[in-house]
């Protein structure tokens, strides 16, 4: 299969980036997004190779000032199956591509049709700065996780398991709740670039379970004044980050957060 | 002085309480329209209509409810502003993501019901005001007292007006009526039932508001749920009611007002 790609590229964090265009050709259809993209920068190693042993030949160094970005295309990754959340490309619009419930690296080739232009954009958020090309700073999620997405009692030691009863719909939701990766990809779908699907996630997966359900309030009202001093949007209830969340967590979660917010604000954990 | 900070999820709490005010009154307003299709002259609407424009309860309640229409405006750009703000860049590709059309458009859709509503109270409630003109109507019961004094401004009345059914309202007077009956002394008020059967004869009116129904529909079709999921009550037990239940409440509002609309028009 062959591509035309379009890639945002960008030196750093400060400088003014831009889309290039690059051709890739002989792509195999069981091939990764990941793995396109590793195609396309051993390409560029090679390619930016023999321009500079050209370059030194002929003693032009300076014709390479103005050429396009050499250096290989930078994207985040690491475990490459779906289940670090360090992979996250806007890719045709659509955080980690064209189909639902995966993440950047579980997208194949063969989602694409042979000869499609394809589109690759870093998440974009105030709170997620771009570092370079497609690698964003999403650090800020990390913060709202500090603010007080943890239990702080101490709890001792691991107790046996059904020592404390817990109802089976309960463990499911918080189990469900917690396979939130922390991709960024709600903040990306999502028209405010809103964390509330994240944070909801985060709020639920503990207030649901006896252990975490003691801080549950004030747990909620510390995230979101967090994630609102980061300078993420408020949800305006478009559930375009369901709609793309790799791990297809529920906007009853957004609902959890909002219902604990209000406890924070009029109930006990309010005071 | 600093201005106290209010949160995000706080501002659409308020935003969606508003809303839910507002919802309601819809379907309120919707189920008094229907009362313009009954063959009565306008006896039950125009009693209706006295009813709402007297009672000092309800004047209270119409101040409560421009200012919730106004503050629930307010509240929804501004969180819009802020939201933006939140990406400064936007995307190349425009969003593909599979949502509804109403919940990503709401702060348009509610633009243009302000634009509407303009609209809608040229034709109606500035009427009210005396900043347009209209039509008009007397009791029957305040023309009698001035009968044996204003017997010319009674019998011109009589001869111009439309007699309810059960002649409680003479009704149908045009401005220069409402200026000749006033300077004899009658108390006049709008004629919303002549009114309505008068503007909902005009094709570009009905497409007007058709086109402002249509609006409604998705701001409401989002809304609804929306207000639901703000307060936190939109869960995995009754998460599909609620989205059914505010299918109904939409469609219901919605075809409540386009029924008087084209039923008045095809002259049923």
């Amino acid at each position: 299969m062959n591509f035309t790609l379009h890639i945002w590229r960008q030196e750093c964090a400060h400088a003014k980036g831009h889309f290039e265009t690059y051709q890739i050709d002989n792509i195999s259809p069981d091939c990764s997004f990941l793995e396109m993209l590793d195609i396309l920068n051993d390409q560029l190693i090679t390619r930016s190779t023999l321009n500079s042993q050209l370059s030194t030949t002929l003693n032009s160094q300076l014709s390479t000032l103005n050429s396009p970005i050499t250096h290989p295309v930078c994207f985040d990754n690491d475990c490459r199956e779906g289940i670090c959340g360090m992979c996250g490309l806007y890719i045709n619009g659509r955080p980690h591509g064209n189909d639902d419930g995966i993440t950047t690296c579980q997208l194949h080739m063969r989602k694409f049709h042979d000869g499609d232009d394809i589109w690759i954009e870093p998440w974009r958020a105030k709170p997620f700065p771009v570092i370079r090309d497609l690698v964003v700073d999403r650090s800020a999620l990390d913060k709202i996780i500090q603010a007080g997405g943890y239990i702080s009692t101490t709890t001792g030691g691991v107790p046996d398991a059904n020592t404390i009863p817990i109802p089976k719909q309960d463990a499911d939701m918080a189990m469900d709740a917690a396979s939130c990766i922390g991709c960024g990809a709600c903040v990306a779908a999502c028209k405010n670039a809103s964390a509330m699907l994240f944070v909801g996630a985060k709020v639920s997966h503990l207030a649901l379970l006896p252990q975490g359900k003691v801080e549950a309030a004030e747990r909620a009202k510390k995230m979101v004044c967090k994630m609102d001093e980061l300078g993420f949007g408020s949800c305006t209830n478009t559930y375009a980050c369901e709609a793309e969340c790799p791990k297809l967590i529920k906007r009853q979660n957004i609902s959890r957060l909002n219902r604990q917010w209000i406890e924070a604000l009029f109930g006990r954990d309010g005071k | 002085m600093n201005l106290p900070k209010i949160h995000s999820i706080s501002k659409k709490i308020l935003v969606g309480a508003l809303g839910a005010f507002l919802s309601f009154f819809l379907l309120f307003h919707a189920s008094a329209n229907l009362l313009i299709l009954r063959p009565d002259g306008g006896e039950w609407y125009n009693a209706f209509c006295h009813f709402m424009g007297t009672y000092v309860i309800v004047k209270i309640l119409e101040i409560g409810l421009f200012g919730a229409l106004l503050l629930h405006a307010v509240l929804a750009i501004w969180l819009a502003i802020t939201n933006k703000m939140a990406r400064p860049k936007g995307y190349h590709k425009p969003q593909r993501s599979k949502t509804h059309a109403g919940s990503k458009l709401q702060v348009w859709t509610g633009i243009l019901i302000f634009v509407c509503l303009i609209m809608h109270f040229t034709d109606f409630y500035f009427v009210k005001i005396g900043w347009v003109k209209g039509k008009y109507m007397v009791q029957t019961e305040e023309l009698m007292k001035v009968k044996a004094t204003q017997p010319e401004a009674v019998s011109y009345a009589e001869q111009k007006g439309e007699l309810s059914a059960k002649g409680t309202w003479l009704a149908n007077f045009d401005k220069e009526d409402k200026v000749a009956l006033e300077a004899a002394g009658l108390e006049v008020e709008p004629d919303f039932y002549h009114q309505a059967r008068e503007k909902f004869k005009i094709l570009h009116i009905v497409i007007s508001y058709l086109v402002f129904f249509v609006v409604v529909w998705f701001h409401l079709r989002h809304g609804f749920a929306a207000i639901f999921q703000t307060f936190g009550l939109y869960n995995y037990k009754y998460g599909k009611a609620i989205e059914v239940l505010g299918q109904i409440y939409t469609w219901v509002v919605c075809l409540m007002f386009t029924a008087v609309v084209l039923l008045v028009y095809f002259g049923l």
